[in-house]
């Protein structure tokens, strides 16, 4: 399920790299957190009718297995002293292209109530391919295939299958 | 309830109307479609369009649905063989000598022989649970609410200690699983849990949501840090060395098959590991080991029927218990509880026409692959072409109209987009993913199982110890979580996860 990578046809020449046992530790101290902070919003919820199984402990449960594991897995990181494996994070590069495909995304979500299923697709996927491609041609293409999806979205979505989605100022 | 060939009988005749075939006919070439382009899997592209298939009677749904699943185990081989990109991660061990056979000119019987093994095994498979999935529903009717838990139990467990040697990490993403799907009310008293404060979160998060951004959105976050390569190989004719080459790798089928389907049986042996199994089992058996690896048409067949043998034995679980072995597992079973239907014993006797009918079109969903695959290969292989910068945004905007259609609120799709984050971080991470999925997909089903067993124990955990068949599971899942503690300490290697296939 993944594309060839090989250093000849990566995007990005240089690989930021870091390894991995910093990193757990880090993960570990948080999952610890996170399994207190779990634990304290169980504690928060209300018992009601007395029963056999809590609400409470099932959630009071996995805090103190989340917690637990943490503080195992970064203790288990921090004696680690044997080869360290390598993260392949993007570089700043990959790491920007990563972040405006997140804002596009987020845009759609945030447009597609009020400007309608169609436009925002239309919006969506012409930018997020120009975004990617970055050329004049492919600014025509990417036109093209948002145009057609915006297209998609409508008659076959909306009007073919009848499901609720916003139709927008343009189709109502 | 057992096997009977009058229900199978019904079972063709409802599939065979031209409407479950029309709709198994769009699942075996969406499936196709999803097996041939890397960045999409079929546990992302079931959920994604199971919103969608409201419009659909049950049935209907989930024959396609499980075409869907079925059909992406054809469609990894394809640029597997004929670009060297796996297409699933299940398809791995078809690089190995299909891409061999295709830099020798001869991508067209490495192709042909990947969809007769698909074939075959998918094929035989079915014979498998046909007649299994039916004994083992009369064996699991007398499951109560221990045994259930206690099969789930053993079932997360056993997918945890499989995540190679992440055995902390997987126990994690396990929990955090559960602890997404026990955000909103309790089921039974209706008090609020784990909301922190937020009103949105009081309908709960829709497993769905969870699932299209832990392997789709995250998919696309990792794919756009690369680009694909372009098609060097030509196809060749595939038909002058066809029944050679069948006759050659009838032996490899039947181990494979066999190979597949039973190791299919147990819960996190997904085809990504069958394939491995069966490609190395055909080595070590081969009369000229030496030829693997350098296009062998053997290395082809072997990873690609074991990886349909085991889609298949999936379902044996799936209907007879309920009980989901791989993602792909846990989203249709999502999709048959969405559609107020039951998987377990009672499926069998309760809707005896609709499963009869899935089983039925599978029979049917294989030739109709047979037919996709054979000719059209060369079409299939032109579509994994498409560069990732026109894929990436449709998958995304794919995954944003099935998140949306769940309950068209636009909360899920912001619930898809934080566990896309996620699901990149996890994998950057070498956390597994798969315990997080299917935890998050049964968690519901094993905290009513636990409520109802402390009931009829009045409080007592040892209700599932000195019941027979619960201790058996309980047995089980602590041996599985023991040999995954056993693994640790042995290796003391740091927590990485193998690489997954949804």
């Amino acid at each position: 399920m993944e594309w060839q990578r090989t250093p000849e046809d990566s995007v990005y020449s240089e690989v930021v790299v870091k390894t991995l046992r910093p990193v757990d530790i880090a993960v570990g101290c948080f999952l610890a957190l996170l399994g207190l902070f779990i634990i304290y919003e169980a504690s928060l919820i209300r018992m009601g009718v007395a029963r056999s199984l809590s609400p409470r402990t099932i959630p009071y449960a996995l805090g103190f297995l989340i917690s637990f594991c943490g503080i195992g897995l970064a203790v288990k990181s921090w004696r680690f002293r044997g080869e360290d494996p390598k993260i392949n994070w993007p570089n700043r590069e990959g790491v920007g292209i990563i972040l405006v495909q997140l804002i596009c995304l987020a845009c759609y979500i945030t447009l597609m109530n009020p400007l309608g299923l169609p436009l925002s697709t239309f919006l969506y996927v012409t930018f997020s391919i120009w975004c990617l491609k970055l050329s004049k041609r492919g600014m025509t293409m990417a036109i093209v295939i948002g145009l057609f999806f915006g297209i998609i979205s409508y008659y076959v979505f909306i009007q073919l299958l009848g499901l609720s989605f916003p139709a927008g100022f343009l189709f109502e | 309830m057992g096997f009977s060939f009058d229900l199978l009988f019904q079972g063709f005749v409802t599939a065979l109307s031209w409407q479950n075939l029309l709709w198994a006919l769009v699942g075996c070439f969406i499936g196709t479609l999803v097996g041939v382009l890397p960045g999409i899997g079929p546990a992302s592209g079931i959920a994604i369009l199971l919103p969608m298939t409201t419009v659909l009677p049950p049935t209907s749904a989930i024959i396609m649905m499980a075409a869907i699943y079925y059909g992406a185990m054809y469609g990894g081989s394809t640029t597997a063989i004929v670009v060297n990109i796996p297409g699933e991660a299940s398809s791995v061990p078809t690089c190995i000598d299909g891409y061999e056979m295709a830099k020798q000119g001869r991508a067209g019987p490495a192709l042909a022989i990947s969809a007769v093994s698909s074939f075959f095994a998918g094929t035989l498979g079915l014979f498998g649970l046909t007649f299994f999935a039916p004994l083992l529903a009369d064996f699991a009717v007398v499951f109560g609410p221990p045994e259930y838990f206690a099969l789930m139990l053993m079932a997360l467990t056993l997918i945890i200690s499989l995540s190679g040697r992440a055995l902390l990490k997987g126990v994690i993403s396990m929990a955090l699983g559960l602890i997404v799907s026990l955000i909103g009310q309790d089921p039974l008293t209706g008090a609020t849990r784990l909301t922190f404060g937020s009103p949105k979160l009081l309908a709960g998060i829709d497993f769905i949501s969870v699932i299209v951004g832990l392997f789709a959105i995250s998919e696309v976050m990792i794919n756009v840090e690369s680009k694909i390569a372009s098609i060097t190989q030509k196809i060749g004719r595939w038909l002058p060395t066809f029944w050679a080459d069948t006759k050659q790798c009838l032996g490899t089928m039947l181990r494979c098959t066999g190979v597949g389907f039973f190791l299919g049986l147990l819960p996190g042996v997904t085809p990504s590991v069958t394939t491995f199994v069966a490609y190395d089992l055909e080595k070590r058996v081969s009369k000229h080991p030496e030829r693997f690896g350098h296009g062998a048409i053997e290395g082809v067949a072997a990873p690609e029927g074991a990886n349909n043998a085991t889609s298949t034995a999936g379902f044996v679980p799936l209907f007879s218990f309920g009980l989901p072995t791989a993602p792909s597992m846990a989203v249709l079973l999502g999709g048959l509880m969405m559609y107020g239907l039951q998987p377990g014993p009672m499926l069998f006797k309760q809707n005896p026409q609709f499963v009869w009918a899935v089983i039925a079109s599978m029979y049917i969903g294989n030739v109709m692959l047979l037919v996709l695959n054979l000719p059209l290969v060369g079409m299939w292989a032109k579509i994994c072409v498409i560069p990732f910068y026109i894929l990436g945004p449709l998958i995304v905007f794919f995954s944003v109209l099935g998140t949306y259609s769940i309950r068209f609120i636009a909360f899920d799709v912001w619930v898809m987009l934080i566990f896309g984050v996620i699901g990149y971080f996890m994998r950057k991470l070498g956390f597994p993913v798969a315990p997080m999925v299917l935890a998050t997909v049964i968690a519901q089903m094993m905290e009513t199982s636990l409520g109802q067993s402390l009931l009829i124990s009045q409080g007592s955990p040892l209700i599932f110890f000195t019941r027979p068949i619960s201790a058996v599971f309980m047995g089980l899942a602590i041996l599985s979580i023991g040999r995954g503690i056993w693994i640790q300490v042995r290796s003391k290697a740091p927590e990485v996860a193998i690489e997954e296939s949804d």
